[in-house]
């Protein structure tokens, strides 16, 4: 199976918004998709920001994007997971620095990782940072 | 099969629905539904329309065609596996 995998590392919401629907739709396309996400990024699937809807948006579209109530980033990858193969991991390190474990985070996360255990189960395939 | 005699099985009504929703939508449709079905999927989204072919294409299902009609496409696909 082709495999592709996602890093998302910012807390804006317009770019969890095109990383996910990238990856939700790679799932479907009958590829293998893996989402790490670290830095910034984790702080937006924390059950408080998702409660409060307090996102960072940086422009036009993150802000219909919620006007809207369009599907929200985290429900695209939990819908990429039910239909097709996709993997979401949570960095280790970013949850360490927050001192918070997946308890804190949206359901969505299959586990924690670091940066070695995420490369070794992207080789062979693309990756792309968002 | 003759475009002009497409006999459909299934509506999957994705209007109203952004991208990839009407997408999403018939995924759901074709794993329930046995080879042979035709489907029929409807979309206010431009962006589907062109999405639903391409994702038949990689996926190795049958496409069909494509269809205008007053406010919203139609795009019909047949189960082939």
């Amino acid at each position: 199976m082709e495999k592709i995998s996602f890093v998302l590392a910012s807390d804006e919401l317009e770019k969890l918004h095109a990383g996910a629907l990238m990856a939700s739709v790679a799932a479907v396309s009958q590829m293998d998709v893996s989402v790490f996400v670290t830095m910034n990024a984790v702080t937006a699937f924390r059950k408080e920001t998702i409660e409060k809807k307090s996102f960072k948006v940086s422009g036009e579209i993150g802000r219909r994007l919620l006007e809207k109530n369009k599907q929200m980033f985290y429900d695209l990858l939990v819908q990429g997971k039910m239909i097709g193969s996709l993997k979401v991991y949570a960095c280790a390190m970013a949850l360490e620095l927050m001192e918070e474990d997946l308890n804190h985070y949206h359901p969505v996360f299959d586990e924690t990782l670091g940066v070695a255990g995420f490369l070794g189960k992207v080789a062979g395939g693309q990756v792309l940072f968002i | 099969m003759s475009e002009t005699n497409v006999k459909i099985d299934e509506i999957v009504d994705g209007r109203g629905l952004f991208c990839p929703g009407p997408l999403m939508e018939l995924i759901k449709t074709i794993q329930l539904k046995p080879v042979g079905t035709v489907m029929s999927v409807l979309s206010t989204d431009e962006g589907s329309a062109k999405d639903i072919p391409a994702w038949i294409q990689k996926v190795g299902q049958e496409y069909i065609k494509t269809e205008k009609k007053d406010g919203y496409w139609e795009v019909i696909v047949k189960k082939i596996k």
